[in-house]
């Protein structure tokens, strides 16, 4: 199978602009995944092509790029489940600034996830001669929002972080369920009142790119709207 | 000695101070070419026509008050400007006005139903229905007001 990519290649030493770079890849089989396609344009065709990856199998989430106009793993992506007539057009993800070809500044990003304060945080002794226990019920509701890999495919796919830079974001907003959730914790108020603003939680339209883009299948708008239940029933 | 050691540290002190801030990015930020070259999904297409939707009906608000205006003018006026609504191309246009109204309420239902209730495990097939029941609305409030056009086709 011949392949046809479409690269957004972007030097910061050479290009004011980014442009797109096409390259013409023969006998691809279809079991490839995106990421062996790139790894063959790197390792072949042209050594400068610049992208992220570790794992290779869905965890890191390091590969998260727009892949024919949509955000996805590079790794968790095979060719037989896109269109390969047309050419692939790989681009960085969305609205973070380009350090080089498809490598993005995640700094604005992983800020965002700090600010709601991502870890157990516990005003009470642990209980003595054993760890703090969570029930099976518990436990359950927090499994899905627990499997999030900080990609940013999710974050990046969303219009109110296109039109506003401020917005926390599905994927912060995911942590912040997480924890609020989680009854071992005892900040749940705290991270709370950091979301419960218009650049925050009311920021989410309901507009499901997030739960398009997730690698990992999260229906992120479903813990958002938890969330908000919880925001505006705990005055009442 | 600290002399001695501030000299031979300052070039690596300097570069590691302005080393992460040299680095150049290319700002994409654009949310208008993204909103137009972003993969849409049912969510999105709800979204988008929500938003068109409630600018129109803000600009119907208008139009509605500037055409009721000439009730300060007396009962005549009134009536004068209530006969230009009564062709059918603005009978249509009504009618258009009614798709509009219908889609962002539904719509407005499906979100409620999403922050709400459970809506977002099921929005696909709460869009499909806010469909299903808005075109049976549509057309059962287009053969009301035409109904007197349609007597005279049917005779």
């Amino acid at each position: 199978m011949d392949i046809t990519v479409k690269i957004l290649r972007y030097n910061p030493e050479k290009d004011s602009q980014p442009y797109f770079q096409d390259f013409t890849l023969k006998g691809i089989s279809e079991d490839w995944r995106l990421l062996d396609v790139l790894h063959e344009i790197k390792w072949k065709h042209d050594g400068t092509l610049t992208f992220r990856r570790s794992c290779a199998h869905g965890i890191c989430g390091s590969d998260g790029m727009k892949i024919n106009g949509k955000n996805r793993l590079a790794c968790s992506l095979l060719l037989k489940d896109i269109n390969t007539s047309k050419p692939i057009t790989i681009e960085p993800l969305p609205s973070l600034p380009i350090i080089k070809d498809l490598v993005v500044d995640m700094s604005s990003f992983f800020q965002k996830y700090e600010v709601i304060k991502p870890y157990l945080i516990n005003k009470t002794p642990p209980p003595p001669n054993s760890e703090r226990l969570q029930s099976n019920e518990n436990a359950e509701m927090l499994f899905e929002s627990a499997k999030c890999i900080l990609c940013a495919c999710c974050t990046t796919s969303c219009p109110s972080t296109w039109s506003n830079e401020n917005y926390l974001g599905p994927a912060a907003l995911l942590k912040a369920y997480r924890f609020t959730f989680d009854t071992r914790d005892d900040a749940g108020d705290e991270r709370m009142d950091i979301v419960d603003n218009p650049d925050g939680i009311w920021r989410c339209h309901t507009i499901f790119n997030c739960i398009e883009a997730c690698p990992k299948e999260i229906n992120i708008t479903w813990h958002i709207s938890q969330l908000k239940k919880k925001i505006s029933t705990r005055e009442i | 000695m600290l002399i001695l050691c501030l000299i031979i540290n300052l070039p690596f002190i300097l570069m590691s101070q302005n080393s992460y801030s040299k680095i150049k990015t290319f700002d994409q930020k654009n949310w208008v070419k993204e909103n137009l070259s972003y993969k849409k999904d049912t969510g999105s297409w709800a979204w988008i026509l929500h938003r068109i939707t409630g600018v129109a009906l803000i600009g119907y608000l208008f139009l509605h008050i500037y055409s009721l205006s000439p009730l300060t003018q007396g009962e005549a006026a009134f009536t004068d400007k209530m006969k230009s609504f009564t062709t059918p191309f603005f009978m249509f246009i009504e009618w258009l006005l009614f798709a509009f109204v219908l889609f962002h309420s539904l719509n407005g239902i499906r979100i409620v139903l999403v922050d709400w209730a459970d809506g977002a495990k099921y929005h696909r097939s709460l869009y499909v229905w806010s469909w299903i029941v808005g075109v049976i609305l549509f057309v059962m409030m287009g053969v009301i007001m035409f109904s007197y056009e349609i007597g005279l086709l049917a005779k």
